[in-house]
């Protein structure tokens, strides 16, 4: 039965988070350019570039870089499908970590100097973040008692007033998830701090098209995460964590426009050391409290 | 009954065969069929005996008694011969003292100690008996044609002393077939000790000054690990009463005073065994050995006897606090700091050695925490460890034959120098550390089972040494992965016994990984609940069955031989200046051709051996310490 509810939360979110991710991309955009000053483009540009993508010819170094795409786009869906029909949360983890190798992979496999570098890049943010990732995993069981996200809906007061410390390291660590600057390290979208173009440098097309749709996918699942801090037994609960998702992607997107890049040490450091601060604390406290 | 007998004694028939038979043809011969009935005589133990509880065998013989005590003095006959001529006198000097206790032991305390059921099995033994009987059969198979390379490899003139290395892998199967189903100790002891020897002449295999050097490394602390363990007996026969092992665990959990001693020497010997740091240099020293004896030492035998140990021992670990605690923090520092240290090597071997390290030091952790939960995991990642390590030690050493190196980076573009092999080594190594293999899913276990009992450091050690583990295997995948021109075809000449083996554990790691539900259900839990009664399993089966589902889904994706390029192939980017572009040359600013390469990133300076291995050293030297002077002090003390 869990099974075949993940299946279908599958198929749900690989329809319905793209459309979502689109126009909070749209906004990003948006939101950007008025940052910086600008207008900026139409709300939908995002949805009009990919799909200008994926009319583009077919061109690929290798044959294998697509299938390592597609896994990582299937394994992004997979891990959104069981965090929002509420299955277990360490397991949308696992498989979201799966995704992010078989797109490592599918840059390493072109061997391209540039996509290369990339790869190395993103395989030191991987390891960045994941100690707070697991942390928060263990911090969301701790308070809520289950590692089911389905679990929050039951509860009498929200986790974020056991978690408010883990809460923080997260949105620390979103920054690198979200890949916005300053920890945009393996492929930033702004073009006057990038090697070419990262771990997409080898990328185009179609493929290069499936990968901001499974971008897309990735920023609702992990503002998902965010939100899930904010839900209990009350119904109304979705709409505060909605909310507070949206500002979340706010102040990234603010971050993201009042930083420039920084070097990895920086990164893997700072990263590991709110892991260690912010989660070990709090999860002391969770357990000796 | 008949078939454990069977399992101990035929391997070393095939032992003897070898000694007496020492023609090329009439050896592979031999170990092609010893290997085989081995493995069907195990996986019919195993089919036989699913969800086994535990079974006492009523099994006495003065006879094998003196034999013990005769292998006992064999054992330190050999040690000493080479002690002498290599002049290594701790050596001699540990296997006399050991020599000295074990004598004692056997001819005074132990005479009044009979154990009316000498052998018995559980689930977990059954468990064990699939490790050593398919996979140790399995690498002894792989080592027929990897030998013959290696003596084709070796210097002009270099004497062939395969029939004492082929005796010697069976011989180790056997002494782990008896340390997994004997109950009395005695005789558990001399088997470990027959693995220690072992060990030690297959390390210095070569005879050369590099081999010697680790092989006695390996004894001298093997050595102190057996000491540990007499001196465990002795706190069993004089405190416990008892040299049964199933008596000292249900004595034990009801008077866990009683067996503090005991089991803060078992777990010694358990970690030496297990090559926990301080004790970790002697499993990197013994890759100097041909590979199959590092794929055994590392997957099916030796370091799993110790593991093995402290996995039967965890119930009383669940309730005395202070070995409790050593087993607990060596285990999880040994894991984080031997997944940072991975980090930091590019030599293939030092890779997997590291790795085993660190898991093994996840099992000891297990272990240390003792609840059914911990056990479930510990016999879990016991199962997958040994099935994808030996996978990658066996494809590594073929690997080393047919590219000459086992560095890292000379496996630039296996995916095309040798296709099937590398697609191997890729199922192994994301079996080692990703979702949905079996490995991640136990590693999971675990994290829950840490958090279950408040054991906060370990959730910690766990999260970062996790993300360390990604590390250093997605940049050896990347490497692997890698596509540029036509590179030549190196694998046609592997021989058929190596792809033998390596199919057999691709497909044993696939099966086990999908179908970690039935396996859970058949062998693992019965284990748990006849041990605490209660079931330990922590992860729904839902949960279990979606990893089985990507476990298909990713399997088939790596092992497809061939993508076809749906579009157009068009070169990398060069930055415009490209040359050659299948060999990724570019024209530098002399207009010379420049081979574009980049090196994976090993970050010497954060995670180098230099900075990290002495914290490990000392801080666990220093728990072990503590915690056996608060053992002893806790002992009262009979003599």
């Amino acid at each position: 039965m869990g099974i075949l509810i993940a299946l279908l939360g599958t198929v749900a979110f690989a329809v319905l988070a793209p459309v979502v991710g689109c126009l909070l991309a749209g906004v990003d955009r948006i939101v950007s350019a008025r940052m910086q000053g600008r207008v900026g483009p139409p709300l939908l540009q995002p949805y009009y570039d990919v799909r200008k993508l994926f009319g583009k010819e077919r061109a690929a170094v290798n044959g294998v870089e697509h299938a390592y795409v597609v896994c990582a786009w299937l394994f992004a869906c997979v891990a959104g499908g069981i965090f929002f029909t509420g299955g277990n949360l360490l397991l949308c983890v696992f498989v979201i970590t799966l995704s992010s190798l078989f797109f490592i992979m599918a840059a390493y496999s072109t061997r391209s100097p540039y996509a290369e570098v990339g790869a190395a890049r993103e395989t030191l943010q991987v390891m960045a973040y994941e100690p707070m990732v697991l942390l928060l995993a263990v911090g969301f069981y701790m308070a809520a008692g289950s590692f089911d996200v389905g679990a929050a809906l039951s509860l009498d007061a929200p986790v974020i007033g056991a978690t408010l410390l883990v809460f923080l390291g997260v949105l620390f660590i979103l920054t690198i998830k979200l890949r916005k600057s300053p920890f945009d390290l393996s492929m930033s979208h702004h073009a006057h701090q990038e090697i070419v173009r990262g771990i997409t440098t080898e990328m185009s097309g179609p493929t290069l098209g499936l990968v901001e749709v499974m971008h897309w996918c990735e920023n609702v699942l992990f503002l998902g995460w965010i939100g899930l801090f904010f839900v209990w037994g009350n119904p109304a609960s979705l709409a505060l964590a909605v909310v507070v998702a949206l500002a979340a992607y706010f102040l990234e997107i603010a971050i993201d426009n009042n930083f420039a890049r920084v070097k990895w040490q920086f990164m893997l450091k700072s990263a590991w050391a709110v892991a260690l601060v912010a989660g070990g604390v709090n999860i002391a406290l969770l357990a000796f409290l | 009954m008949a078939l454990i007998g069977f399992l101990i004694v035929f391997p070393l028939v095939v032992a003897a065969l070898l000694l007496l038979f020492r023609a090329n043809t009439a050896r592979n011969a031999i170990v092609w069929g010893g290997g085989a009935v081995i493995a069907l005589a195990s996986c019919a133990f195993v089919f036989t005996h699913l969800g086994a509880q535990e079974v006492l065998i009523p099994f006495e013989s003065e006879a094998i008694d003196w034999l013990c005590t005769g292998i006992s003095v064999a054992i330190v006959a050999v040690i000493l011969a080479f002690s002498y001529k290599h002049k290594n006198v701790w050596a001699a000097l540990l296997a006399v003292v050991q020599l000295a206790m074990v004598l004692w032991f056997e001819l005074g305390i132990e005479a009044e100690q009979p154990v009316a059921y000498s052998l018995y099995f559980d689930s977990l033994s059954v468990l064990m008996a699939f490790i050593i009987g398919v996979i140790g059969s399995g690498i002894c198979i792989y080592a027929i044609g990897y030998m013959e390379d290696f003596q084709a490899h070796e210097p002009e003139g270099a004497r062939d002393r395969r029939p004492t290395f082929f005796a010697l892998m069976f011989l180790f199967l056997s002494a782990m077939f008896a340390i997994v189903f004997c109950n009395n100790m005695e005789w558990m002891f001399t088997a470990w000790e027959v693995t220690t020897l072992c060990s030690f002449l297959l390390i210095g295999y070569t005879r050369t000054d590099e081999a010697m050097r680790n092989a006695f490394r390996q004894i001298i602390m093997n050595l102190a690990g057996g000491i540990g363990f007499v001196v465990a007996l002795y706190a069993c026969a004089l405190q416990v009463g008892t040299l049964s092992f199933h008596e000292f665990l249900a004595i034990g959990m009801q008077y866990p005073q009683l067996a503090v001693l005991a089991v803060t020497g078992f777990g010694f010997a358990g970690i030496t065994k297990a090559a926990q740091m301080p004790f970790q240099t002697w499993l990197l020293g013994a890759m100097v050995a041909p590979t199959p004896t590092s794929a055994l030492l590392h997957s099916s035998t030796m370091v799993k006897a110790g593991v093995f140990l402290l996995v039967k021992c965890a119930p009383l670990y669940a309730v005395c606090p202070a070995p409790s605690v050593m087993v607990m923090l060596v285990g999880g520092i040994t894991f984080a700091l031997c997944s940072f240290m991975a980090i930091s090597q590019s030599n293939a071997k030092r890779v997997l050695a590291y790795s085993t390290i660190a898991n093994l030091g996840l099992i000891t952790a297990c272990a240390g925490v003792g609840t059914p939960e911990a056990v479930w995991a510990a016999c879990f990642l016991i199962l997958f460890h040994a099935v994808a390590k030996s996978l990658l030690f066996l494809c590594v050493g073929t690997a080393e034959h047919h590219i000459g190196s086992r560095d890292i980076e000379a496996m630039d573009l296996l995916f095309e120098r040798m296709p099937r092999l590398a697609r191997y080594m890729m199922v192994g190594i994301m079996a080692m550390f990703i979702a949905p293999f079996g490995m991640l899913v136990a590693k999971w276990a675990t994290l829950v089972s840490f958090v279950d009992v408040h054991q906060v450091a370990l959730v910690i050690i766990l999260a970062f040494g996790s993300a360390a583990t990604f590390m250093f295997w997605a940049k050896w995948l990347g490497k692997l992965a890698g596509i540029a021109g036509q590179p030549e075809n190196v694998e046609l000449t592997v021989h058929k016994s190596e792809w033998f083996a390596t199919t057999l554990m691709m497909f044993l790691l696939l099966a086990a990984c999908i179908g970690i539900v039935p396996v859970s259900h058949c062998i693992v839990e019965p284990y748990v609940a006849s041990v605490y009664g209660v079931l330990g399993q922590d992860i729904a089966s839902d949960n279990l069955w979606i990893a089985a589902i990507c476990v298909v889904v990713v399997s088939a994706v790596l092992l497809t031989p061939r993508f076809r390029n749906r579009g157009r192939q068009v070169p990398v980017y060069l930055a415009g200046v490209s040359a050659d572009n299948d060999a990724r040359t570019f024209r530098d600013s002399l207009s010379n051709q420049t081979p574009a390469t980049a090196r994976n990133w090993y970050m010497e300076d954060v995670f180098g051996e230099k900075r990290i291995a002495p914290v490990g050293v000392v801080f666990n030297s220093a728990i072990m310490a503590v915690v056996f002077v608060l053992a002893f002090m806790a002992t009262p003390m009979p003599f």
